[in-house]
């Protein structure tokens, strides 16, 4: 069975880049438009993964990363940043507030999915090639 | 009629009047001594003159006048006594035998002092006035000067008029008047002494000064003193300077400060937030740009491709653009922290050669890397050193059609300490001097680029540039039209 991906997102477009390049692949993909909705899904779904943005409102980012982290129920979630915020210092801002990785947006398109399974056990993995590949060309 | 008030009547009158043996020790104390010293009769008998009343550096003077009376049977004097409280005033002694002896404890002799205080304040400011009025007025600063009694023996009239007094009003009063109540017990101990070590200096530096004006109203000051050394009496000169509007010069360069600092964090944010909101839109353009040219969606025909990849490019340019930006920014703004560490030169170098040896190999360049043998360790940022290595070189390989480029490594001794130069040398189109002149500016790019439309945001030079300077070095190019380009980053080793 492959990983159920929640993706935190208020940047339409983003959001649907991202749930693109992902069912494409194979995942399921529970989207949510703000952090508060993210985290009521984090709990009621127990989704395998969270992408989430940092700049979102209800709220941020940052927010959900400290309730995430420090419920017991949660805390064991990959939870990967996925962020416009890219000066200087801010991926460490994103590892130190207790994010799991840190992606810099915009996203390549050719190696977002492939960095995101790093975070997922083999058994989780999809096992559907996009199209794409899997025609070969 | 009572008693006290009776005797503080006479006693105002009255000399004090002391019976002294040879020794200087007190035998009689007199209602007059005791109302001029402040100690009373039980204090002042079988105590030393020399503890009560004599100041330390005046017991000789005491001591020969002791003697000279007893050899002459009565003598004069004026000198300056020590009170109880502290003050200081002056006398005139009139001293008399009254019971010669050989053995001084058995000698006897009577003082009658008088407090001449303000009759010698009286005197020496007429003598300073004939002395010194002229050349005092013709300063610009207020400048009083004081006896070791405290007086004001002479004020100029900036003096007069910086704490608002009228002519002539000053003299004669006691210097602590011209100061907040808060200040004057401090200042009393500060000059007594300063009249003990007298020598030239700003009072009170660093601390925060305040004058008394006549009317109560207060003024930041600042002082300073010289001593004056008169045939008898020491006295202390101080100029006087009224500090408000320099006070309130430094106050609003205070809150100006503040509100740039304000300002500049207002402009990280600012920066902050355009770099977050540039990069969202962008986000989707380069995304659904690279899901479309993955095929994701579907099969494109090979137009679609092209143009496909055309939107790609640009975004991509867009996207160098801002990230140069925001980083030159920054350096503008001297945001960029430098992470100095010892840092392997040579394999730097080799680094950035293997990172862009496959675009090289793409175009039929021979890469060479030329580093002496051993390692060359500077103190410095990699990053920053990194980035301006990759830049130069990328520019060497995108603008040379054919042939080579080099980079090398050179360490040469000068003094101390060991110069360091890296050389990225290309067989490329080359550039005229004007071009080469104006090659470090922003925005600027040479005539290669823009004919052949060679992709460049016309910053990374600029940066280049900037990025050499923090790290303490130069960068500069040497370029012939139609033979090749030389641009050399020199560095200088750590110290030892």
């Amino acid at each position: 069975m492959s990983a159920r991906i929640l993706i935190a997102e208020d940047h339409p477009a983003s959001l649907e880049l991202m749930s693109y390049l992902l069912r494409a692949h194979g995942y399921d993909i529970l989207p949510a438009e703000n952090g508060e909705i993210a985290l009521a899904l984090a709990h009621s779904e127990r989704p395998d993964l969270i992408l989430c943005d940092l700049q979102m409102p209800a709220k941020t980012g940052f927010e959900v990363a400290e309730a995430v982290k420090s419920d017991p129920r949660t805390k064991d979630i990959p939870l990967i940043a996925v962020t416009a915020f890219s000066m200087l210092g801010d991926r460490e801002k994103v590892l130190a507030a207790g994010f799991d990785d840190y992606f810099s947006k915009p996203i390549d398109a050719t190696c977002f999915v492939r960095d995101l399974e790093q975070h997922l056990p083999p058994s989780l993995l999809a096992t559907r090639l996009p199209r794409a590949t899997r025609n070969g060309t | 009629m009572p008693a006290a008030p009776d005797c503080h009547w006479m006693s105002d009158l009255c000399d004090a009047l002391m019976l002294l043996d040879g020794e200087g020790t007190v035998h009689r104390w007199s209602d007059g001594a005791e109302f001029m010293f402040g100690y009373t009769g039980a204090e002042a008998v079988d105590a030393s003159m020399d503890e009560l009343v004599v100041i330390q550096d005046r017991r000789d003077e005491q001591r020969r006048f002791i003697a000279d009376t007893l050899l002459r049977g009565h003598d004069t004097f004026e000198t300056l006594r020590r009170r109880k409280d502290g003050t200081l005033i002056y006398v005139d002694i009139t001293g008399k035998v009254v019971n010669p002896s050989t053995t001084p404890t058995e000698q006897r002799l009577l003082f009658s002092e008088k407090d001449v205080t303000s009759l010698k304040v009286e005197r020496d400011s007429k003598t300073l006035e004939a002395r010194f009025r002229e050349l005092l007025e013709s300063t610009p600063d207020g400048i009083v000067i004081v006896n070791p009694t405290g007086h004001i023996l002479i004020a100029n009239s900036q003096a007069e008029r910086l704490f608002a007094y009228g002519p002539g009003e000053m003299r004669a009063t006691v210097v602590e008047r011209l100061l907040p109540e808060r200040f004057r017990a401090a200042h009393k101990g500060h000059r007594a002494h300063y009249f003990a070590q007298p020598r030239t200096r700003s009072m009170g530096a660093g601390l925060e000064l305040y004058g008394l004006r006549k009317d109560g109203t207060e003024f930041p000051v600042e002082i300073s003193l010289s001593p004056i050394r008169t045939e008898e009496t020491p006295l202390v000169m101080s100029a006087i300077r009224d500090v408000s509007e320099r006070k309130l010069f430094e106050q609003a360069l205070r809150e100006k400060n503040i509100e740039l600092e304000k300002a500049n964090l207002a402009k990280d944010r600012f920066l902050a937030s355009m770099s977050h909101e540039l990069r969202t839109p962008l986000n989707a353009v380069i995304g659904f740009t690279g899901t479309l040219l993955m095929k994701l969606p579907g099969d494109l025909n090979d137009e679609q491709t092209h143009q496909l990849e055309i939107v790609r490019s640009n975004a991509m340019h867009l996207l160098s653009l801002i990230n140069d930006l925001l980083h030159l920014a920054k350096i503008e703004a001297g945001k960029i922290e430098l992470n100095r560490e010892p840092t392997d030169c040579c394999t730097l170098l080799n680094e950035v050669a293997a990172s862009l040896e496959p675009q090289a190999l793409a175009k039929g360049l021979a890469l060479i890397v030329d580093v002496p043998p051993g390692r060359v360790v500077v103190d410095t940022d990699r990053r920053a050193l990194n980035q301006i290595l990759l830049n130069l070189a990328n520019n060497a390989i995108k603008f040379t059609a054919a042939g080579h480029v080099r980079l090398e490594l050179l360490a040469h001794e000068s003094g101390a300490r060991r110069g360091i130069q890296f050389a990225v040398e290309d067989t490329g189109p080359g550039m005229s001097e004007d071009e080469q002149a104006a090659l470090f500016g922003a925005f600027v790019q040479g005539q290669a680029a823009k004919h052949k439309g060679v992709e460049g945001t016309g910053l990374g030079l600029h940066l280049s540039r900037k990025l050499a300077e923090l790290l303490g070095g130069q960068l500069n190019c040497h370029s012939i039209p139609d033979q090749g380009s030389r641009f050399v980053l020199s560095l200088w080793e750590a110290s030892p």
